[in-house]
């Protein structure tokens, strides 16, 4: 059986976006759906825009443009809305947006979720939608009563007239027949009503009954199970199979090769997963084959050695602005590959029916899953729904849809409604990673502390050129398979060889004022398959950069806090966050034996600083207690705001005390939970934050708590033993 | 053929004896609340109560249900009718993705059922098998601990009983 179908390059990695970092910030014409909207609503309902449905009986449904993957986006959005057309978010009815382009993120053109950028981007559009709407309903609850709006108001989506109180529903019969006002004037922040107010999470229920939906939880009528078998090595197409044994397990339906592997389709999950043990492969040798982890981080050294990385920016004379440092520092820090791992395996169910096609799963990229659909079926795309589920776990995985393009061939070939589910080890191992990172810093200080030269090279791959690459299929649903490959090779030259992926490099110099800087960029691609992972380039800069700044107060005998103070003189937002945090810890308690570190960081336009309280026992290190202070601008949910600074310091000390995916013979070795570790309650710090609301428009909050974590720890170890740990995942001597 | 009780009715399972319990109950009887996590016994997010015990069900074969007492995240509680830890939940906003919070609530029920008093380092002890990769642990925590230390009103064997 030729189990060769289609190149990868062209067709199995037809997948992907973001999932942090800002990306592609480029509208790309005919890559979003711009048809009907996809919402069902009976004649009676009012749907006067793409966000919201209100019906006779007052149900107010609102259509979330961001997808729900536990940043509480859902609850976060429901409240900005809410806030102006006057409508707790409690008592909406929220639900996942269909795809269209009235749900595209206005920042990105794409309607994807990723890059914190979710609150901050659609605060100002939906509070107007929210007054727009309010204002129609007004407006037709007046001619309905006979009573001048001016002298109406409403409260928690009700009208009131003197000591009579009307639902909204009552009014939009009349309010479909009239234009829907634009440029209402929105609320001064003095007046809101839900915004800065903590409620429960619309979604905290429905999760805590097992009744949330996920997209592993659909269960179609007739639906069968399939499980792939992909290669070890990324890449790598299988040359042969024999898959006698496979086929005479009990359930199965049948073995077809598709693009990514070898598909076994059964009556069930289990019976799959079952017989895909039996089957043998062979696959090719590719370029990745040949590489290992020591492969890896050699050939990142040599990179660096080579000297010869394309500038990502500059300023000042660094040669001279060392010569005028009382101390300097040189040092080089590394970060490995990691997998986000996110709780729910990624899956995917389809069923094509006649002209139509309707895909159940959980993305970050909405608008990319139908377009994908689009190319590989040939359907219209106004006959393709997808309906996106509760996310179990994102981190920037959901925003690859490889398994989009599985369920997809698999339900062409088979003509059943599909479910592919991938395991926990396909998900380790075949998944997309955040890339290793090898960064060499030299920096010098005045004798106060200020940076007088800092210079920060990076070696490793691009995050960003193979989106894009992975992205155009999708967007580009139209675009012929020859023109997309000159598109790719295009991509993949330009970020090569001159121009830098800025989340490559983000993060190596902007959280303080240097004058005197240079960044540099050597990209080194091992061909394994790169994507955004929570805080992206952040993830691995604010690790080198805030152990730096540690390494030059400590040479130079100064209070760390001090010395960072000293480099923030013209950026007063993070300035006041350091200078909180210094308080906080300067009055802190610390037991004997143990240890703070300090680390602060910018990133996704907001400021944390994160104080860690640890000590090391045996060789074991173990923190205590983390206290983090950040300004994120207006805290909608301030809840949110804490539960997402809590989730990413978990997220970081994972990845600061174990995470690492290594390379054997190409093939990664991680598999499960066993040699993958997470963090678990019994090893969970203590968590207490700060939020100072600097009054300003918001900014993110699901990344930003990740990149201080790592070298707050790194920092506190220092203090406890002497030594400093520039590797991640940190390790004693 | 084997029998066993799921949320407090007789049920019988005809196929594959070494099918894992988790898989029974959510493609045979189509309760989609207990969760896929790992496969491998890791994570916990598949957690069932058998007997009230709280067990990993995805290692678990069904073979060895046979005649016993099975309790989901769904007979535990329900939205109408949640219990105590549900609504600590819900109080405490502890759910991020939410994926891993059905295991969670299932461990820690079993827990408070046989020590309702549990301090601090038994629902550390307790909970270690149980992954919440969005980090809510500290939340966990303490809603387990606010129902731990305000038995008022719960009746943490209501469950079985009511099996
Ligand atoms: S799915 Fe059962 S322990 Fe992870
Ligand atoms: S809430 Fe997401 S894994 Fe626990």
């Amino acid at each position: 059986m030729s189990t060769q179908i289609l190149s990868r390059r062209h067709f199995l990695k037809s997948s992907a976006l973001v999932g942090g970092g800002v990306v592609v910030a480029v509208t790309l014409p005919g890559c979003s759906f711009d048809g009907e909207l996809p919402i069902d609503a009976a004649d009676t309902a009012l749907v006067p825009n793409a966000f919201l449905q209100i019906t006779p009986d007052n149900k107010i449904v609102f259509y979330c443009p961001a997808d729900e993957m536990g940043q509480g986006i859902r609850t976060g959005l429901a409240t900005v809305i809410g806030e102006e057309l006057d409508c707790h978010p409690s008592n909406m009815a929220v639900e996942a947006a269909g795809s269209h382009e009235d749900y595209n993120n206005p920042e990105f053109g794409l309607q994807l979720t990723g890059g914190s950028s979710a609150v901050r981007v659609f605060y100002e559009p939906l509070r107007q939608v929210g007054a727009d709407t309010r204002a129609l309903i007004l407006a037709a609850a007046a001619r309905d009563l006979g009573i001048p709006a001016a002298r109406l108001s409403t409260d928690n989506g009700h009208v009131i007239a003197g000591d009579k109180s009307y639902p909204y529903g009552d009014f939009v019969a009349t309010a479909a027949t009239l234009d829907v006002p634009t440029e209402t004037p929105v609320k001064d922040a003095s007046a809101f009503k839900y915004i800065g107010t903590h409620f429960a999470r619309i979604d905290a229920e429905a999760k805590a009954t097992g009744t949330a939906s996920f997209g592993i939880d659909i269960d179609l009528p007739d639906m069968v199970y399939a499980v792939v078998l992909r290669s070890p090595v990324a890449g790598a197409k299988a040359v042969r199979f024999d898959d006698e044994a496979a086929r005479r397990q009990p359930g199965v339906q049948t073995i077809l090769p598709i693009s990514s592997g070898i598909a076994v389709v059964a009556d069930s999950y289990w019976q799959a997963n079952q017989a895909a043990k039996k089957l043998t492969v062979e696959w090719e040798d590719v370029a990745l084959t040949a590489v290992d982890s020591t492969r890896v981080r050699a050939d990142l050294s040599a990179a660096l050695d080579a000297d010869d990385g394309v500038e990502a920016a500059s300023e000042g004379d660094f040669e001279a602005g060392l010569a005028a440092a009382a101390n300097t520092q040189s040092a080089e820090y590394f970060a490995p590959f990691l997998a986000h791992a996110p709780m729910e395996p990624v899956n995917a169910t389809l069923r094509i029916e006649g002209d139509r096609a309707d895909l159940w799963t959980g993305v970050q990229v909405v608008g990319a899953a139908q377009g994908l659909l689009e190319r590989l079926t040939g359907l219209p795309r106004e006959n393709i729904r997808v309906h996106n589920q509760y996310l179990g776990g994102g981190f920037g995985r959901r925003a690859t849809l490889t398994h989009v393009v599985e369920v997809t061939e698999i339900a062409m070939a088979t003509g059943k409604p599909v479910q592919v589910l991938w395991s926990r080890e396909d998900d380790l191992r075949h998944g997309v990673y955040r890339p290793a990172s090898l960064m060499r810093l030299e920096a010098g200080i005045d004798a106060d502390g200020k940076v007088t030269a800092w210079q920060a090279q990076r070696a490793g791959g691009n995050v960003t050129p193979e989106t894009l690459e992975n992205a155009l299929p999708a967007l580009l649903p139209s675009m012929p398979e020859g023109l997309l490959g000159g598109l790719h090779g295009a991509v993949e030259f330009i970020f090569g060889n001159w121009a830098v992926d800025h989340p490559s490099v983000e993060g190596l110099h902007e959280t303080y004022s240097m004058p005197t800087h240079t960044i540099t960029h050597t990209t080194v691609d091992h061909g394994l398959p790169l994507t955004f992972w929570r805080s992206v380039g952040h993830s691995y800069s604010g690790f080198a950069v805030e152990s730096m700044m540690d390494e030059l107060a400590v040479s130079a005998g100064l209070d760390p806090v001090a010395l960072r103070l000293k480099n923030l003189e013209d950026k007063p937002r993070m300035r006041r966050v350091v200078q909180r945090a210094g308080e906080l810890m300067a009055a802190m308690e610390v037991p004997e034996g143990h240890h703070l570190g300090f680390a602060s960081h910018s990133s996704f336009f907001t400021d944390v600083a994160e104080i860690a309280e640890v000590s090391v026992t045996d060789g074991k290190i173990r923190v205590h207690k983390v206290t983090c202070v950040v300004d994120c601008g207006t805290a909608v949910n301030p809840d949110t705001v804490r539960a997402q600074l809590e989730g990413g310091v978990m997220f970081a000390l994972t990845a600061t005390l174990y995470g690492e995916i290594d390379l054997d013979r190409g093939a990664v070795v991680q598999s499960n939970f066993h040699d993958y570790p997470i963090l678990r309650m019994d090893e969970a710090p203590a968590i207490e934050i700060e939020i100072i609301d600097s009054g300003t428009a918001p900014t993110g909050i699901g990344e930003p708590g990740v990149p201080p974590l790592a070298p707050a720890v790194a920092n506190a170890v220092f203090r406890a033993t002497g030594q400093r740990l520039r590797e991640l995942p940190l390790r004693l001597a | 053929m084997i029998e066993f009780m799921l949320n407090g009715e007789q049920v019988t399972f005809n196929g594959d004896p070494e099918t894992p319990l988790l898989w029974v109950i959510r493609d045979s009887f189509k309760l989609k609340g207990s969760k896929f996590g790992c496969g491998a016994g890791l994570c916990g997010a598949c957690t069932m109560h058998l007997d009230g015990t709280a067990m990993k069900t995805c290692v678990l074969p069904i073979a060895a249900v046979a005649g016993k007492t099975v309790t989901t995240i769904e007979g535990l509680g329900t939205p109408d009718s949640m219990h105590p830890l549900q609504q600590a939940w819900v109080e405490h906003n502890v759910p991020q993705c939410g994926y891993c919070q059905s295991g969670q609530i299932m461990t820690a029920a079993a827990l408070l059922a046989a020590n309702p008093d549990a301090a601090e380092a038994d629902i550390d002890t307790a909970m270690a098998g149980n992954i919440c990769r969005c980090g809510c642990y500290p939340r966990i925590k303490g809603a387990i601990q606010s129902v731990a230390s305000n038995t008022l009103g719960y009746d943490a064997m209501a469950e079985e009983v009511a099996s």
